[in-house]
C-alpha cells in the first residue's frame, strides 16, 4: 500500500502529533504562509469522494488546481509536495448556494440574516426589479468574510442578493483569499428571485405588497414571451419590421420564460413555495425552491423538484406557518413544549424531504461560521443520513449550479477542492484543519465562533442590547412610544416589547456587530402584524428603521435606561 | 327512517383511525395530518327530526334534509333516509344555509396594493392562507363561504378570491371552484386618501377628489376599450391570415386591461366599496355609460337614499347592520338601511368586514327585523342567499334547495335567538366543524403537537 514517497522526516518528529508533524513539514518544505499553491499528494487520508464511495486509505494528487489522481495506490510525482494525512479524512469543498458575500451594502437591501444596513437610505432605483443586474460584476469579497466562511469547509458560495422580486443573476465564486471577478466560476448561473417588494405601501413605489409582486412577476414574463418572439421575428429577417425596444431588464428574462436559464425562487413557508411553484408552472420555469425551511408542508408541491434546503432554521416563535403562528401566541405558557415540538419538525425538514424522494442541496441559508455545520449536523441527527447530507453540501450543490462535471466530488479532472478535517466532516468532533481552493492550500486557524461572527460583521465586537430601552417610532400615524426590553446571550437575544398595542415576545433577535434586528408580531384591525425592527447599537442610543408589515416602514430611536 | 346514531362517537373514531393512518403513511404533506381532525364526508348524509330554515321556501318543522356526495338529494318532511346513510339527529336543532360573508378580508396574507390607484391586475387568490384563527371562528359562526376582497385603498383594487371555509385543509382547497371572477372598486375618503398623509418627501398619490375618481375610472375604462380593439384587429388579422404568410405578433398581454375588458363583457363582477350617495350614482352612471354592471355596492350606508337607481340597475347593495358616523362619510348611515334597500327591490345582503363580526353574522341579521321589520325569511338571506347572488354563486349554495351543495350551519335554537349558538357546520355534505367532537383552538393545537411529534420521531427511525 505504501507505494507513495514519504518526505523525509528528522527522529523527532515521529513523537509529536500527527496535525503538528505535518504543520512542521510544510514550513519547513515550502516556508511560506498559510495559502500555499503548486502540485500536493495527500497520502493515507480517508477520502470521501461522494461519488464513488470512501476510499478508507488513498491518496489524491493535485496539479493546477485540478485534481489529476484519486485513489488507494496512486504514484506520486516526484514534483508533489507530500502530506501525510494519516488518521485525516478529505472531502469535497462544500458549496454554499445561499450566499449575499461581497454584496455593497447600500444596493443590497437588509434580509433577514444579512448583515443589516443600519438605517435605509434611499437607493438610486428600485432594489429587487433588477433581472439584468450582473452578481459577478459587482463583488468586492473581503478577506475576513472569505477566511471566516472557507474555516467552515466551504471552498465555492453562489452569490445573490437575498430579498426582491427580481434580484438579479447570480454569480458562483470559489473562495481564495484574493478571490476577483476574474475567478468567478461561473456567471451569470441563474435569476434570483423572491416575494419581496420594493417599498413601503405608505405611498411607496410599485409592488409594494406581496400582492403586486406576484402580479409584477406575472406581467414580467408576459412581457419577455413576447419580447423573446419580436427578437426572434427580428433576428429572421430585419426589412419591414420595426426594430424591438431594447429593455434590458426584459431581454434577460427571455431566456428565463425559455427555461434555458434557471430560475433560484427564494421561498420558505408552506405557501410561499406552493406560490413559486404556482409561477413557475404557468410560465414553465426551470425552478430551483431555495430556502423550503417549511417544506415538509408542502411535499406535494416540491416533488420531482430541485431543492436548495436552508439550515437557517427559524426560531420556533417565528411566523412562518400555522403552528409557528399558534405556538407564538401561546408561548408565554408553554413555550418549553412549544419549541420542542418545533425543532424537531423544522430541523427534520431536510430529513422529511429527502424520504419524500426530494433531490435537494443543503445551504446555510445565511447561517455564519460554524453553526453551519452544527445545524447541518442536526438535520443529520434529525434522520437526513450522513451521506446524503454531504452530497447535498457538494455533488447536488455543483448540479444544480451546473458544474457537476467540475465540481462537487473527488475525482481525477475535477477542480481541486477540498477540506482537510479531523474525523469525519460530519462527526461531532470534526475539526476542520486545512481547505484547499483550485488547489491552494489554506490552513484553518479555528476562530472563537463569537470571533468568527464579529469578523463577518467587519471586524466591530458585538455590541451590547440587554437592558431597557425606550423607544419612539415615527410611524405615519404619528408617533409610538415602546419599551423594549431584552437579555442577551452572545450575538442573539430575547425579551419583549411593550406599547399602546400590547406586550409582544422578541423573536429572532440578533446582533452583528453594531447592527441589531428584531422582530415582534402584534394584532392590528383584527390581522397579524409582522414588524421587523433593523437598527444600530451606539452606547446607549439606538437608532434605525421597523418594516410594519405591508403598511411601510417607519423610523425609530430611542435610549437605555439608566 | 333508520334511528338515530351515536354520530358523536363514530365522528371520534373514525378521526382516530385517520390520523393513524395518516401517521403510519409518513411520510405526507403535513396537511394530511391536519385534515386527520376532519373527518371525511360521508356519501350519503342525512340531518333528521330539526327544523330547517331554507330561505328560499320558508320553514320546515321536524324535517330532513338527506346530502348524497356532498349536494342536497332531499329536503321535506317527509324524506326517507336510506340504509347506511349517516345520520345527525337535529331533534331540537334548527339548520339553516351556511353562512356567506359579502365582504371579507379573513385568510389574505396582503390585503392593499395601495401604492397605485389601479392595481387591477393583482388577485387575493395569489396571496390566501389557510392557517388564521380567523378562519375556524367564522366556522365556528356557521361561516361557509366569503368574499375574500381586496382593501379600498384604489379606485379599481385587486380581484377577489370566493373561498369556502374548508380550515384545516391546504391553501388551494378553499377556493370555491365555480364562483365567477370579481373585482374590488373603491369610492370616497379611503381612495383620495383623506384620513392620511404620505411619507415626507412623497407626493400624494392621484386623484384627491371624488372628480379626480371618475376621472380616473372614465380613463382606465376608455384605454380598456382601445385594448380590447386592438385584439379584437389582431384575431381577426390571424384569422385572415393566409398560409405561408408570417403571423402577425400580438398585441402586448396587460393584466390589469385584461381585467377591465372583463368587467367590460360582464364576465367580472364589480363590488364597490362606498357610501355616499353621490358617489354611488357617479359609478352607476360611469357603468351606465360603459355598458357594465355593478355586482354590489359593498358598506353602501346612504344605500337607502338611492335604493332605486340601484334596484333598477341591478345592482345589489351589502351593508352592515348599525355602523354609524364612525367617519365623515358614514355620517349619514342608519340601521334602517337593509331593509329601506330591501323595501325598494334592492338585493340585500349583511357583511362583516371583520374577523371579529364575521363570527356573529346571525346575530347582525336579526338586526334587520329589529331595524325596519323585514321578515324572518328575508332576514336569512341577507346572510345567505343574497349574499350567494351577489357572488354570483346562488345556483351552488346560499339556501336548502335540492341540488345545491350541502353548505349548512346547525343551530342549538333559533340562529336569531341570543343564546343560540353553531353546533355543526358542514360544507359540500363534510363536517368541519362539530362543537361536540371537534376540539377547541387551544386543545386542536395540543393535538397538532403531540401528532408531529410523533410523525417527526417515527419517521426519523424509519
Amino acid at each position: 500500500m505504501l507505494s507513495i514517497i514519504l518526505l523525509p522526516e528528522s527522529p523527532a518528529m515521529r513523537f509529536v502529533t500527527p496535525g503538528a508533524a505535518i504543520a512542521a513539514a510544510i514550513v519547513a518544505a515550502s516556508g511560506s504562509a498559510s495559502a500555499q499553491e503548486g502540485t500536493w499528494a495527500l497520502t493515507n487520508a480517508r477520502i470521501e469522494t461522494v461519488t464513488h464511495g470512501v476510499i478508507e486509505r488513498g491518496t489524491i494528487v493535485i496539479r493546477d488546481g485540478l485534481i489529476v489522481a484519486v485513489g488507494p495506490s496512486v504514484t506520486v510525482p516526484s514534483d508533489a509536495r507530500v502530506v501525510d494525512l494519516t488518521s485525516k479524512t478529505v472531502s469535497p469543498g462544500l458549496i454554499d448556494l445561499t450566499s449575499t458575500m461581497g454584496l455593497a451594502n447600500a444596493t443590497q437591501p437588509a434580509g433577514r440574516v444579512a448583515a443589516p444596513a443600519p438605517a435605509p437610505t434611499p437607493a438610486a432605483g428600485p432594489i429587487g426589479l433588477e433581472p439584468d443586474r450582473t452578481i459577478a460584476d459587482e463583488l468586492k469579497l473581503s478577506g475576513a468574510e472569505v477566511k471566516s466562511t472557507r474555516d467552515v469547509g466551504i471552498t465555492a458560495v453562489l452569490v445573490a442578493p437575498n430579498r426582491g422580486a427580481f434580484r438579479g443573476m447570480s454569480a458562483l465564486v470559489p473562495l481564495r483569499d484574493s478571490a476577483g471577478t476574474s475567478r468567478v466560476l461561473r456567471s451569470p448561473v441563474a435569476l434570483h428571485m423572491g416575494f419581496q417588494g420594493v417599498g413601503s405601501g405608505f405611498g411607496g413605489d410599485y409592488p409594494g405588497t406581496l400582492l403586486g409582486v406576484i402580479a409584477y412577476e406575472r406581467q414580467a414574463f408576459y412581457d419577455a414571451q413576447r419580447l423573446g418572439l419580436m427578437l426572434d421575428r427580428y433576428r429572421a429577417g430585419q426589412r419591414g419590421m420595426a426594430r424591438p425596444e431594447y429593455d434590458a431588464r426584459l431581454t434577460a428574462l427571455v431566456p428565463v420564460v425559455r427555461g434555458a436559464m434557471p430560475v433560484f425562487f427564494d421561498a420558505n413557508n408552506e405557501n410561499e413555495i406552493r406560490r413559486a411553484v404556482r409561477e413557475a408552472k404557468e410560465f414553465d420555469l426551470k425552478l430551483v425552491i431555495t430556502g423550503a425551511t417549511e417544506g415538509f408542508r408542502a411535499l406535494d408541491a416540491l416533488a420531482g423538484r430541485p431543492v436548495v434546503v436552508s439550515v437557517n432554521f427559524p426560531k420556533s416563535n417565528e411566523v412562518t406557518g400555522w403552528t409557528y403562528h399558534w405556538m407564538m401566541q401561546h408561548a408565554p405558557n408553554d413555550s418549553a413544549a412549544a419549541d420542542r415540538a418545533a425543532r424537531s419538525l423544522i430541523e427534520g425538514n431536510a430529513a422529511t424531504l429527502h424520504r419524500a424522494g426530494v433531490k435537494l442541496a443543503l445551504a446555510s441559508g445565511g447561517t455564519r461560521g460554524s453553526d453551519f455545520l452544527s445545524n447541518v449536523r442536526k438535520a443529520v441527527t434529525a434522520g437526513l443520513p450522513r451521506d446524503v447530507a454531504l452530497q447535498a453540501m457538494t455533488i447536488r450543490a455543483a448540479e444544480l449550479v451546473g458544474m457537476g462535471e467540475a465540481l462537487g466530488s473527488i475525482e481525477a479532472g475535477k477542480i481541486a477542492n477540498l477540506v482537510v478535517s479531523d474525523g469525519s466532516l460530519l462527526g461531532d468532533s470534526a475539526r476542520v484543519r486545512w481547505v484547499f481552493v483550485d488547489g491552494v492550500r489554506y490552513e484553518v486557524t479555528a476562530p472563537a465562533p463569537a470571533a468568527a461572527r464579529a469578523a463577518a460583521a467587519g471586524g466591530v465586537a458585538t455590541a451590547q442590547v440587554a437592558g431597557t430601552w425606550s423607544l419612539t417610532i415615527n410611524s405615519p400615524q404619528g408617533a409610538q412610544d415602546a419599551t423594549l426590553v431584552a437579555a442577551q446571550d452572545g450575538t442573539n437575544f430575547s425579551g419583549t416589547m411593550t406599547s399602546a398595542a400590547g406586550t409582544a415576545p422578541v423573536a429572532d433577535g440578533q446582533v452583528v456587530g453594531k447592527a441589531v434586528t428584531w422582530t415582534i408580531s402584534i394584532t392590528m384591525g383584527g390581522q397579524s402584524v409582522t414588524i421587523s425592527f433593523t437598527g444600530e447599537v451606539d452606547g446607549n442610543r439606538m437608532t434605525g428603521s421597523a418594516q410594519i408589515g405591508s403598511f411601510g416602514t417607519a423610523p425609530f430611536s430611542g435610549d437605555r435606561k439608566p | 327512517m333508520s334511528p338515530p346514531r351515536d354520530t358523536a362517537a363514530r365522528v371520534r373514531k373514525d378521526t382516530a383511525r385517520t390520523a393513524r393512518d395518516t401517521i403510519t403513511r409518513a411520510p405526507r404533506g403535513d396537511t394530511a395530518v391536519l385534515a386527520a381532525h376532519i373527518p371525511p364526508a360521508a356519501r350519503l348524509v342525512a340531518i333528521t327530526n330539526a327544523t330547517i330554515l331554507t330561505a328560499s321556501h320558508g320553514t320546515i318543522e321536524k324535517g330532513t334534509i338527506l346530502i348524497r356526495d356532498g349536494k342536497i338529494a332531499a329536503v321535506g318532511s317527509n324524506v326517507t333516509v336510506p340504509a347506511g346513510a349517516q345520520v345527525i339527529d337535529g331533534t331540537g336543532k334548527y339548520v339553516m344555509p351556511g353562512i356567506i360573508d359579502a365582504h371579507s378580508h379573513s385568510a389574505g396574507e396582503a390585503i392593499n396594493e395601495g401604492t397605485r390607484s389601479v392595481t387591477a391586475e393583482v388577485r387575493m387568490s395569489d396571496v390566501i392562507r389557510q392557517d388564521g384563527a380567523g378562519l375556524y371562528r367564522e366556522l365556528a359562526g356557521g361561516v361557509t363561504a366569503l368574499n375574500i376582497l381586496h382593501g379600498s385603498a384604489n379606485t379599481i383594487g385587486g380581484q377577489n378570491v370566493v373561498v369556502k371555509t374548508r380550515w384545516g385543509l391546504p391553501v388551494d382547497s378553499l377556493i370555491f371552484k365555480g364562483a365567477p371572477p370579481g373585482i374590488k372598486f373603491a369610492l370616497g375618503e379611503n381612495v383620495r386618501q383623506t384620513n392620511g398623509s404620505p411619507p415626507p418627501g412623497r407626493a400624494r398619490r392621484y386623484p384627491f377628489t371624488r372628480m379626480g375618481v371618475e376621472q380616473l375610472l372614465r380613463e382606465r375604462f376608455t384605454a380598456a376599450q382601445a385594448y380590447r380593439t386592438q385584439w379584437q384587429s389582431y384575431e381577426k388579422a390571424r384569422r385572415d391570415g393566409k398560409k405561408g404568410e408570417v403571423a402577425p405578433i400580438p398585441p402586448r398581454r396587460d393584466l390589469q386591461l385584461d381585467a377591465l375588458v372583463e368587467i367590460l363583457e360582464g364576465k367580472r363582477l364589480v363590488h364597490a366599496h362606498s357610501y355616499r350617495e353621490d358617489e354611488i350614482l357617479m359609478l352607476l352612471q360611469v357603468a351606465k355609460d360603459f355598458g357594465f354592471k355593478v355586482a354590489s355596492f359593498q358598506h353602501v350606508l346612504e344605500g337607502y337614499k338611492v335604493a332605486d337607481e340601484l334596484a333598477a340597475a341591478g345592482s345589489g347593495g351589502s351593508t352592515f347592520a348599525d355602523n354609524w358616523a364612525y367617519k365623515l362619510e358614514a355620517w349619514d348611515a342608519i340601521p334602517y338601511n337593509a331593509t329601506l334597500m330591501a323595501d325598494r327591490g334592492v338585493v340585500v345582503s349583511i357583511n362583516s368586514d371583520s374577523d371579529e363580526r364575521a363570527r356573529r353574522l346571525y346575530q347582525e341579521a336579526a338586526k334587520a327585523m329589529h331595524y325596519g321589520g323585514a321578515s324572518e325569511e328575508a332576514a336569512l338571506r341577507m346572510i345567505t342567499l343574497n349574499a350567494a347572488i351577489q357572488l354570483g354563486v346562488d345556483k351552488m349554495t346560499g339556501s336548502i334547495d335540492v341540488g345545491k351543495d350541502a353548505d349548512l350551519a346547525i343551530f342549538s335554537g333559533h340562529p336569531f335567538a341570543p343564546a343560540s349558538r353553531v353546533e355543526m357546520t358542514l360544507i359540500d355534505g363534510r363536517t368541519f366543524f362539530d362543537r361536540r367532537t371537534a376540539p377547541t383552538l387551544e386543545s386542536q393545537m395540543q393535538q397538532q403537537r403531540r401528532v408531529r411529534a410523533v410523525t417527526t420521531s417515527n419517521g426519523g427511525a424509519q
